[in-house]
């Protein structure tokens, strides 16, 4: 039977169909396990750039809980922000805003805190980046991204500012990592361009709402 | 029977390693061995593939048709490693996210491709899986002493906690060893060192 012309292709066509509905059996069983993992390290970084929740999230489970309880999801008002309110429906107590983009070697994605007064930064969390261990990658370890934290966003083209690991610093700005130029100076474009296109809509937001309110 | 499987350990691990002896599968020998959690990972998966890999092709060689068999043989190495690489997402999306690309592209080592064709495909399932295995074991052992020379000198760490003397202000880190470069390095010493202690062998 081998040596028939057909057996070929009926051999590659059965081979095939066995091991791909074995793989889409196994994906499917793991589908709903990897969609909530992936949503899990947004909500993480989300809860982790707020003060007021990166306490309480000691565990998957928390993190989730603080998420869906105190988390309000992005829309048109908030320029794309999650949103921390004081109480259901209230005023803004602090927004989460995602930002993405290319690093030195893969896309870097993170979330930025700020404050309700729209300029001072409470914090930063990468959930997705693969920059060199030991050195990119430290930009999502504690050290760094501790940095952020009290930083004030200078008006202009460069809200927050990465300098050289040795000079001193300004309220906008916050120190390199050593032996990671390429991934810092990426880093801070995307930051800065998600910061200046947050500004630029909440102003705009601002600026319309006031002209609505004149007779 | 017994020696058989002997020669076939001592090929794997030993006279016929696939990194310093073949020098195979060095894509992911350069790029995985800076932190020696995520080269653990790699291997292991690498074993599961190779070993699984070649028990499947050597069960299917009677049936397969000569003319198709690469085919046959990518698709076998291709749901092994998917296996892999939805079981990290899933229960370890961590280390997935760390490994990146390189769990997927085990479907290109050529050290799995080549048991496949060199051995698995003209010999039975028990000595393919061993071979398989102990080939696997071979590449392993290599990259987890390239992965704790770099690790260690590069950032002062094993397995991500830190040593006493490497992350003190005593050792000045070789950043260049987390590099790419690093890794180039240390294969060609792993190389010369290896290929030097078996030449008075053969």
């Amino acid at each position: 039977m081998r040596e028939k012309k057909w057996f070929p292709v009926v051999y590659m066509f059965l081979a095939t169909a066995f091991f791909s509905s074995v793989v889409i059996g196994f994906t499917r069983l793991t589908r709903n396990r990897v969609a909530a993992n992936e949503a899990l390290a947004l909500e993480r970084a989300v809860v982790h750039v707020w003060p007021q929740t990166r306490a309480k999230a000691a565990n998957a489970a928390m993190v989730h809980q603080l998420f869906v309880e105190q988390a309000t999801l992005p829309d048109e008002a908030t320029g794309g922000a999650y949103t921390l309110r004081r109480h259901q429906g209230g005023t803004v107590a602090a927004y989460a805003l995602p930002i993405a983009g290319q690093g030195f070697w893969a896309p870097i994605k993170g979330v930025i805190g700020i404050a309700a007064d729209r300029k001072t930064i409470t914090g930063i969390a990468f959930y997705e980046q693969n920059e060199t261990p030991g050195l990119g990658a430290e930009i999502a370890q504690v050290p760094f991204c501790r940095q952020f934290e009290g930083k004030v966003m200078a008006p202009g083209q460069t809200p927050i500012r990465i300098r050289r690991p040795t000079v001193h610093l300004s309220e906008n700005e916050v120190h390199a990592v050593t032996g990671a130029t390429q991934t810092c100076t990426r880093l801070e474009r995307i930051i800065c361009q998600a910061l200046q296109q947050w500004q630029e809509q909440m102003a705009y937001r601002v600026h319309k709402k006031d002209n609505e309110q004149v007779p | 029977m017994q020696a058989e499987s002997k020669n076939i350990i001592m090929q794997g691990l030993w006279h016929s390693n696939p990194v310093f002896r073949q020098v195979l599968g060095i894509c992911s020998t350069l790029a995985v061995t800076n932190l020696v959690l995520n080269t653990t990972v790699m291997c292991l998966a690498l074993l599961f593939t190779l070993s699984l890999s070649a028990l499947t092709v050597s069960i299917l060689r009677r049936l397969t048709p000569r003319n198709i068999r690469m085919m046959v043989e990518t698709l076998i190495i291709a749901f092994y490693v998917i296996i892999v690489d939805v079981v990290l997402k899933a229960y370890w999306p961590d280390m997935s996210r760390s490994l990146g690309p390189y769990v997927g592209l085990i479907i290109t080592n050529c050290i799995v491709m080549g048991r496949c064709e060199a051995y698995a495909n003209a010999n039975p399932p028990g000595r393919a899986f061993l071979d398989g295995l102990f080939n696997a074991l071979g590449y392993s052992f290599v990259l987890l002493i390239i992965a704790t020379f770099r690790e260690v000198m590069g950032m002062g760490t094993f397995m991500g906690m830190a040593l006493p003397y490497f992350s003190g202000p005593h050792w000045d880190k070789w950043i260049i060893m987390v590099m790419p470069p690093g890794a180039f390095f240390m294969l060609a010493i792993v190389t010369w060192v290896f290929r030097s202690i078996g030449l008075p062998k053969e």
